[in-house]
């Protein structure tokens, strides 16, 4: 059962339209859908004010499906927070996409702003273009960030991708920012472009992957060995990689793992092998 | 001629206590103690050339007098009608204008951001994160042994920072340094004589060994008085009086900071250099900071805006943490403007949050980097904005300055700047410090008052003033849509 939305206007404020989600539209009519209060700016409206609202929504959050299509870059908090169900979205979409999401699927063919999955538990993410910063991050202060399920883009991210991370897998083919995986405590991060640098720095444990150019280690890092290949979701991914342990003045044991081939810059550590 | 004794000075965040004014006919006519910044605001802030002294508000494209009724209604009107607005500046006012301004705020719906955002902003957020080991000033004045200067240059920003409260100054338990300084500085006038003069007699180009170089001092380890280190992208007029400067590859600092962490932790470095530092030299800049006995590293924009932001603040604060299991060792920012810890202050008490407030739906939000003016401006969100005692046309990034005059601008501002020049309505208020009385926090969270030693020109109001007009015309505005639509 399929719901779909389109925004009447360009927006000019930002939207936050947490109400977008499987769970509050399972089991309700369009007309009531409509009547789901949203804020634009600091005006209180509904959504049917906001967009044109078609189709009907399944009787749980499971059979919900929410398709939206549009210029959605100012509307955030799409899908906070869900637990089954799917969001597709053709367009660009703002901030706190799939934030504290616990389960089901978020599709987007844009791009996406910052803090897209922050503190997610479950659930799968998949972007076909760029991202901003802080994927699957924290909320400003706390410790705990994305905590389980998978985020993939096939674009670049912006800087400190899984910072906080506890667990799950971030994949992203295109390149990333600085401090990827920043204060990590665990989970998998693999990058397939270049990074700005700085990666890992202050984990505890986890696993970040690069295959491209790593741009810099930090000097907190040690030296393992140089490894043929690593293993990122089960799937087996061809090196060589220099292998660093870190981040030392975390008394962090989390891996880092730098493809040999992009990173000629690094064959200094070659001789403590 | 009167003298005014005791007057703190609303310039930067050091916020000297000290100043001595002479006043005649209502005009501050001698300074005594202020810097030269100080100096030249108390002499010339009353020109008439950069001064306001009516409502403005813009007409047919250009800015023409009015009644303070019809600016006052008109700010109003924006503010309430907005759906976004944007009320920004707020550091370089009084406490008191800034309770009112976050009223004002949490009435229409809007996000409050002080100028900390651009400066200090990843400072507070990296305190959050890690937490803070600091103390006042006083402290640092009479006990502190090691002064560290990172991404600062207090000479040129803060320039009564050195002689007041640390490397020149004459404290309880430490004595100031100013001697060490002044034999240096004669070996190296020496220096340059003797190289002139054999220059003449030979004939030919002749060098003596430099006096400060970038050798590490061998004495700096044993030496029992203050001693004042700077670290910094390029060599700045504060680096001249540091016993030890230290040259950090610009946008290294993080790597700097993390690799003096794994020396303070008795790890050892893989690497031979850091940001352009060798390692041998780190170890013993190390081991200085361990062997005090009262260390403090003050920070400065150089460090929270270059790359790596909050991150190297984290380094930075880590660091301290840190070195407090070997001795005493506090951090504190070099803050900008006189009252910008202030602004922070009134927010946190007022709001939970420093800076960065979205009371757009109804609560505080807070959030830098979605709820941050520059942030706000650069993705075009807001529709109305209120700037106060900043300027922010001058100094924000391009898009963000085109998008803030896209949109109806209200300037409270006593002088003309680039941003009043641009604004659709501008309130001209007095100068706090000057002309207006007030509380300010000086950099290290103490308040001090702020003096009235000159009678303002007539009809001009104080921010405070301004503010609560326009809070109580709003208030009148949404209590008859409330009417109307009832």
């Amino acid at each position: 059962m399929t719901v779909s939305m389109r925004p009447k206007y360009l927006f000019k404020v930002p939207v936050n339209a947490r109400n977008i989600s499987p769970d509050a539209f399972a089991s309700q009519t369009i007309d009531k859908i409509k009547k789901f209060e949203v804020w634009e700016g600091n005006k209180k409206r509904t959504l049917g004010e906001l967009f044109e609202i078609t189709g009907e929504s399944g009787e749980t959050p499971k059979e919900t499906s929410i398709q939206v299509t549009g210029d959605l870059r100012r509307v955030k908090r799409i899908g906070e927070a869900m637990t089954e169900g799917e969001i597709t979205i053709e367009g660009n979409v703002g901030m706190h996409l799939g934030e504290k999401m616990k389960g089901g699927t978020i599709t987007v063919t844009g791009d996406v702003g910052s803090w897209l999955g922050a503190m997610m538990k479950g659930g799968t993410i998949t972007v076909k273009g760029n991202v901003g910063d802080y994927v699957g991050a924290a909320y400003r202060g706390s410790m705990k960030g994305m905590m389980g399920g998978a985020i993939i883009i096939y674009g670049n991210a912006g800087n400190e991708v899984g910072c906080f991370m506890r667990k799950g897998l971030i994949k992203i083919y295109g390149s990333a920012g600085q401090f990827v995986g920043i204060h990590m405590h665990n989970g998998t991060i693999f990058v397939q472009g270049d990074t700005e640098g700085r990666a890992g720095a202050s984990i505890i444990d986890g696993k970040i992957v690069i295959l491209g150019n790593a741009a810099s280690v930090l000097p907190s890092f040690t030296f393992d060995d140089v490894k043929k290949k690593v293993k990122v979701d089960g799937e087996e991914i061809l090196g060589p990689f220099y292998s660093f342990t870190g981040d030392l003045v975390e008394k962090g044991n989390g891996k880092l793992y730098v493809a040999k081939a992009k990173n000629q810059h690094l064959d200094f550590y070659e001789k403590y092998l | 001629m009167p003298i005014v004794k005791n007057v703190t000075c609303p310039i930067c965040g050091t916020f000297c206590d000290d100043i001595e004014l002479t006043v005649k006919k209502n005009k501050v006519v001698d300074v005594k103690n202020a810097c030269a910044m100080g100096e030249a605001k108390f002499l010339n802030y009353s020109d008439p050339h950069h001064r306001n002294l009516n409502p403005l508000i813009r007409r047919n494209g250009t800015l023409v007098e009015t009644s303070w009724t019809e600016a006052i209604k008109k700010s109003a009107k924006i503010l309430a009608e907005a759906s976004y607005p944007l009320l920004y500046g707020w550091s370089s006012t009084c406490c008191e204008a800034i309770s009112a301004g976050i009223e004002l705020a949490e009435e229409i719906g809007g996000v409050i951001d002080n100028t900390s955002s651009v400066c200090h902003g990843p400072s507070i957020l990296s305190i959050q994160d890690v937490g803070i080991s600091t103390c006042t000033l006083g402290q640092i004045r009479h006990r502190a042994d090691l002064i560290i200067y990172w991404g600062s240059d207090p000479y040129s920003a803060h320039p009564r920072h050195l002689e007041r409260y640390t490397a020149f100054t004459e404290g309880r338990f430490q004595p100031s340094e100013w001697k060490r300084y002044v034999s240096r500085l004669r070996g190296v006038i020496g220096k340059k004589k003797l190289e002139r003069a054999s220059q003449l007699a030979l004939m030919e180009e002749f060098s003596v060994p430099p006096i400060t170089g970038n050798q590490f001092p061998p004495t700096l380890e044993t030496e029992k008085e203050r001693k004042l280190i700077v670290i910094d992208a390029r060599r700045t007029h504060s680096a001249e009086f540091a016993d030890y400067f230290v040259q950090v590859e610009p946008n290294k600092d993080y790597e700097l900071l993390q690799a003096m962490r794994m020396l303070v932790k008795n790890e050892e470095l893989e690497v031979e250099k850091v940001a352009g530092v060798p390692v041998g030299v780190l170890e013993k800049i190390v081991d200085v900071m361990i062997g005090c006995k009262f260390g403090v590293l003050f920070f400065g924009v150089g460090l929270t805006m270059s790359s790596g932001k909050l991150r190297n603040i984290d380094a930075a604060l880590a660091l301290t943490r840190d070195l407090n299991f070997a001795t005493k060792f506090v951090i504190m920012p070099m803050r900008g403007h006189f009252n910008v810890t202030g602004a922070n202050m009134v927010s946190i008490w007022q709001t939970g949050y420093p800076f960065s407030v979205d009371f757009s739906q109804g609560f505080p939000f807070y959030n830098p980097g979605e709820t941050s003016a520059v942030d706000i401006l650069s993705r075009d969100e807001s529709d109305a904005a209120l700037v106060i005692a900043s300027d922010p046309v001058a100094n924000f990034p391009r898009v963000a300055a085109q998008n803030l005059v896209k949109n109806p601008l209200i300037v409270i501002d006593p002088e003309k700047s680039a941003t009043a020049l641009m604004a659709d309505v501008v309130l001209p208020s007095t100068f706090v410090g000057i002309e207006a009385e007030g509380i300010a926090y000086r950099m290290d969270g103490v308040p001090l008052p702020l003096k009235r030693v000159v009678k303002p020109p007539k009809g001009l109001l104080s921010d405070e003033e301004i503010l609560r007009r326009i809070l109580r015309e709003v208030r009148k505005l949404k209590r008859s849509q409330r009417r109307s639509n009832a």
